[in-house]
């Protein structure tokens, strides 16, 4: 039978079909949580948990493939790259926290104020925001962290200066929408101060969309800090960021093939957990956008 | 779809075999030249390219220091040392056709003082050019300067044609011309070069001295390390510089490869900002001079391809006398840091640059032995050109550095170090003063017999040990990964990471 | 359109601009007197207040000048222009593997709705758009190339680069009838197109499956059912066609990432193109390139974008502009 002329998934679901799905996005939304649990756990107890310092050199030590004493094997200064990675997710729920929470707080205020009060702000905060996605995000991002110095900080106010214009927007939609409902017509005709409106009845319904996009853009950012400390504009030495280890690692590929596996790896299963996490979050909090795995 | 998919790989393979003749050689570069005008560029990766493709009054002989005639046959230097006249050789002509003469000589030198860029600083010795005849030129200077015959052999030394005029434009010299093609005498010119990827010279057929043996030579552009030694490993690429330590062991007993070692002049070292506090005690320079782990730099990070400094002189030069050599004492530093009044610990900043891998792990070393001993050091890399601006504004605390002489006498690492008119980029990178090291280093510039001379510089090192303006790392040696079908590579310790393509070749 | 033009070109120069340093000092050189880096602050107008060099600089763009580059010394037009083809031709391979094999395996995925094919295509896309590029592409690069060796390694070409037409080597071998340059260009571009596309592959596969199983749903589709076997045919292609339209917005939206992966790619295959010449000019602080470069990669973008708006026009009759 050719495919196109089988019955399409619109035939009246068998009960087993639809277990199955149920099980399957909560499967991933299980393993979302779980390695995004695991990884907030890993790095509240790393001191107890890393076998070695991450910053104690030991030159002789240098290059060690990996074995017991090693798992990861040791980097080009005699450190212990499992320690390395395990301290490495503090470093990265750092960047994490600092750079959703900044954009989120700057976003969402821009967003709210533009949205509520109009006029040539909310102009203003639209215009300089466009300006701001015009570019692609890692361009301009790089273009920041360039200009300002190679850092950890550096890197995270580029990131934020990039990321605010979208949470800006999401609120701008959402106070949009929101300011003619009934109520907020309500409070205003009561006599309600702008700043309570907004505060009270409008910043309540933004969070919702917000808080999916944060979690929808955790992994994102995971990456984008990673790839600039890869290409030199993020964490220096010692700090143990798992982007900077991959581009230190790179130089040593041919012999010394644990350097970078291991730090990119643990990229990689921690942006994975972060998707999942934030794709069970949009289905939880906004089923309407829920299409899709 | 298995027969298109071999039939296309044994194209790309015949291709490959086809291409890489005999008489071509490849060298993977990790850096484009910036010009390719010797009266505009001070970089090393664009004299590579430019040194062949010119000549000069003098050059060095083979692989060593002398000097030998080039464009000049002969020359007399006054009794006074303050005139120098070159005999020019007869019946040659540049690439472009325009004759050599004492007017072209002429021409040259008035280009590069017009221009007035950096090669301009090499030949600031000089108060005057002449032409006395068709084939002698005179060179005035305004006072005896012992180094002033090295120079002309280096790439500022390099004879331009006065054919460039043809190209000039706005009164620009024939800058913007010359930054992309080559007009001398030299065994080879710029034939193409397709930017971020390579620079092609050919070999010029009517060279007037022995011709060179590669009719080709392909620059290609591989910016990272590890591309290049795959590269070199898998032999697309046969000589491939700016390898890490690490990589270059690594290649040692790969078949078909040879490492070329050499002893050379070039150091690194760590300059301590003298005018900042803290540094500005001397106790302190010494302290962690005393904490520093050189042997564990020497054996594992360099993995004996360096010996230690022992003073600021490179070890081989003849001005050089074995000095103090601070040893690892991490309570001896700490004990002179109590004694200063600084046991509580301090923080300092420290400087490095990707361009050279070695210096972030000398970094790492350096902050943890700088811990042990209370003071708190922070890695901080910049980008090249910024980490020279601040060097040159001493907007720093400490910094890696590295230094190789332009001409081999030890005036070279020791005016530009000490001397406290040199502040910044000149070369006195510590920002540091003191009357007497000032007298010394004048003195020695000027001092025409050796053996006065000798003194002067015994006391400048000892100076140099005791006030620990810099902390003295390592001198490396130089090495030249390159495939073993490389034959006739002669080393020169004044032209570092410039191979003498006039008389290497191929040989499968 | 044009004040945000406008505001691209404040802020690349503003950002160039905060850059510590004395740029006359680091085109001199080392050695180099004060004369010579006065004259060379006066050659680039380094000695003007800020906004007088920013009039001039929004001047010269407009004259379609975009200056000199410190680094290269040449016009930043002409190295964009030397740089370009090689970046387009990366990306474009990627977004066309993406596309070739991004919607076919959502198609197939929205088909086999649960069953194995779904279940693997979608672990595929998670994995997909959580990949770190440039840990992929040095993965790819060592299995392929170091281990292997069935691949050729970084760079674009091996031997001699065909004669120049267009600067896209597949091209030109084509035009000059290279057969050589043909294999080696596309053997090398086989390994960065892939790393490139792998994100965006995911994505559309993705987006092809979620928009297909919606029109899919549809009530058309379920009164066609009771019809024969040629009016599902037409259903299918006008599900397919609604389908569409959402992974035209992927594709659209995908360009600037391919763009910031395009950086990653590049440095690690030695790839000459235009966003390795950015990564380079940011490193050394050239600031005209780094202006120059980044307003060109803005305008593309913005472009693209506006094409992907246009071209709904087209897909879907209710949309008119």
């Amino acid at each position: 039978m050719r495919w196109w002329t089988r019955e399409f998934a619109t035939r009246p679901e068998s009960e087993w079909r639809r277990a199955i799905r149920r099980l399957w996005r909560s499967r991933l939304a299980v393993f979302g949580v779980a390695i995004t649990g695991l990884l907030v756990l890993i790095a509240a107890f790393a001191p107890w948990i890393a076998p070695y310092s991450p910053t104690k050199i030991s030159l002789p030590e240098r290059l060690l493939p990996p074995s017991r004493q090693h798992p990861f094997g040791t980097d080009d200064a005699g450190r212990d790259i499992l320690s390395r990675v395990i301290y490495g997710s503090r470093v990265t729920l750092r960047i994490c926290t600092l750079v959703v929470g900044l954009t989120l707080v700057i976003g969402t205020l821009l967003g709210l104020i533009s949205g509520y009060l109009g006029g040539w702000m909310d102009e203003l905060v639209m215009r300089v925001s466009d300006v701001f996605l015009a570019f692609p995000a890692l361009i301009l991002a790089m273009a920041i962290a360039a200009a300002l110095g190679p850092s950890l900080e550096n890197a995270i106010v580029a990131m934020v200066a990039i990321w605010w214009p979208r949470y800006a927007r999401v609120t701008r939609g959402q106070v949009l929408a929101i300011r003619e409902i009934d109520y907020v017509a309500a409070a205003q005709a009561a006599g309600a101060s702008q700043l309570r409106i907004m505060l009270r009845h409008i910043l309540p319904n933004c969070i919702s969309p917000v808080v999916v996009q944060a979690t929808l853009d955790l992994g994102e950012v995971v990456l984008t800090a990673a790839t600039l400390s890869f290409i030199g504009f993020g964490a220096q030495p010692p700090t143990p960021e798992w982007g900077a280890m991959v581009s230190v690692g790179r130089n040593y590929l041919r012999n010394y093939w644990w350097y970078t596996t291991f730090p990119g790896l643990a990229i990689l299963i921690t942006v994975m957990g972060f998707n999942l996490l934030g794709d069970a979050v949009r289905d939880i909090l906004d089923p309407r956008l829920r299409r899709g795995p | 779809m298995k027969k298109a998919l071999s039939l296309v790989v044994g194209i790309f393979l015949i291709g490959v075999v086809a291409w890489a003749g005999e008489d071509v050689l490849v060298m993977g570069i990790t850096g484009e030249p910036e010009s390719l005008d010797p009266h505009v560029t001070v970089d090393n990766n664009s004299w590579r390219a430019i040194y062949y493709c010119y000549d000069r009054l003098v050059e060095y002989e083979g692989g060593t220091t002398k000097l030998r005639p080039g464009l000049a046959e002969s020359w007399e230097i006054s009794e006074d040392g303050l005139t120098y006249t070159f005999h020019l050789r007869q019946g040659i002509t540049f690439i472009d056709g325009a004759p050599f003469n004492a007017e072209a000589v002429k021409f040259n030198f008035e280009r590069l003082f017009a221009i007035g860029k950096g090669p301009a600083g090499t030949f600031e010795f000089i108060k005057s050019v002449e032409v006395v005849g068709e084939y002698t030129v005179k060179f005035v200077l305004d006072a005896p300067f012992a180094p002033a015959l090295s120079a002309f052999a280096t790439d500022q030394g390099c004879i331009v044609s006065p054919g460039v005029m043809e190209h000039e434009v706005n009164g620009d010299w024939g800058q913007d011309w010359l930054a992309e093609h080559t007009a001398g005498t030299g065994p080879f010119y710029a034939a193409e070069w397709i930017h971020g990827m390579r620079l092609v010279l050919k070999r010029n057929d009517n060279y007037w001295g022995e011709p060179a043996k590669l009719a080709r030579v392909e620059l290609r552009y591989v910016p990272e390390p590890e591309d290049l030694r795959l590269l070199l490993e898998k032999g697309e690429i046969d000589i491939a510089e700016k390898l890490t330590v690490d990589q270059i062991q690594s290649l040692k007993g790969v078949p078909g490869i040879r490492v070329v070692e050499a002893p050379s002049f070039q150091c690194h070292y760590i300059y301590l900002n003298c005018q900042r506090p803290y540094l500005n005690d001397v106790r302190v320079r010494r302290a962690i001079s005393y904490a520093i782990d050189y042997q564990g730099i020497v054996d594992y990070l360099w993995q004996g391809t360096a010996v230690r400094m022992e003073g600021p002189v490179p070890i081989g030069f003849a001005e050089h006398i074995p000095v103090y050599q601070y040893p690892y004492d991490p309570e001896r530093a700490k004990a002179l840091l109590k004694e200063a009044g600084y046991d509580k610990g301090f923080t300092l900043r420290i400087m490095h640059s990707p361009v050279v891998p070695e210096w972030r792990q000398m970094a790492i070393v350096v902050q943890q032995n700088l811990a042990e001993i209370g003071i708190n050091v922070e890695v901080e890399s910049y980008a090249w050109p910024t980490l020279r601006a601040k060097l040159d504004q001493g907007d720093f605390d400490m910094s890696f550095g590295y230094w190789t002489p332009d001409y081999a006498d030890a005036d070279m690492f020791t005016w530009f170090w000490f001397y406290s008119e040199n502040w910044g980029l000149p070369g006195n990178r510590a920002w540091y003063k003191n009357e007497v090291m000032d007298d010394l280093v004048t003195a020695q510039r000027v001092e025409t017999d050796p053996e006065k001379r000798q003194q002067l510089f015994e006391g400048i090192q000892w100076l140099a040990v005791s006030d620990a303006p810099y902390v003295y790392l390592v001198q490396t040696k130089y090495q030249l990964p390159m495939r073993e079908w490389v034959k006739g590579y002669v080393y020169n310790p004044m032209l570092l990471n410039m191979p003498n393509f006039n008389g290497i070749y191929i040989e499968k | 359109m044009v004040p945000t033009l406008l505001g691209v070109v404040l802020i690349t120069f503003l950002i160039s601009h905060i850059v510590p340093g004395d740029a006359a000092q680091l085109i001199a050189g080392p050695r180099a007197t004060p004369e010579i880096i006065q004259r060379i602050r006066q050659e680039y107008g380094l000695d003007k207040p800020l906004h007088i060099q920013f009039a001039i600089y929004l001047g010269q763009v407009l004259r379609g000048d975009l200056g000199k580059s410190i680094r290269t010394r040449r016009p930043v037009g002409a190295d964009i222009r030397a740089f370009f083809p090689a970046t387009f031709e990366l990306t474009t391979t990627a977004m066309l593997l993406a596309v070739l094999f991004g919607i076919p395996l959502g198609i197939i995925s929205a088909v086999y709705r649960d069953r194995l094919p779904d279940h693997l295509s979608r672990v595929f896309s998670v994995i997909g758009v959580s990949m770190p590029i440039f840990w992929l592409g040095l993965l790819l690069l060592f299995l392929f190339y170091i281990r292997l060796g069935i691949l050729p390694g970084p760079g674009r070409i091996s031997g001699d680069p065909p004669a120049h037409i267009t600067g896209l080597y597949l091209l030109d071998s084509l035009l000059t009838g290279s057969w050589r340059a043909l294999g080696d260009a596309a053997l090398h571009l086989i390994l960065p197109s892939f790393t490139l596309a792998f994100a965006v592959l995911a994505r559309i596969t993705r987006m092809t499956r979620s928009s297909m199983l919606e029109a899919l749903a549809q009530d058309y589709v379920r009164t066609a059912r009771s019809k024969g076997l040629m009016e599902r045919w037409v259903v299918v292609r006008h599900a397919l066609r609604n389908a569409l339209i959402p992974t035209l917005t992927v594709i659209g939206l995908s360009y600037g990432e391919l763009l910031g992966g395009a950086v990653a790619t590049e440095l690690i295959f030695a790839w000459p193109g235009m966003t390795h010449y950015v990564v380079g000019s940011m490193t050394s602080l050239d600031f005209p390139a780094v202006m120059g470069v980044t307003l060109v990669i803005a305008i593309i973008y913005i472009t693209v974008n506006l094409l992907v708006d246009l071209s709904y026009a087209l897909v879907d009759p209710r949309i008119r502009y």
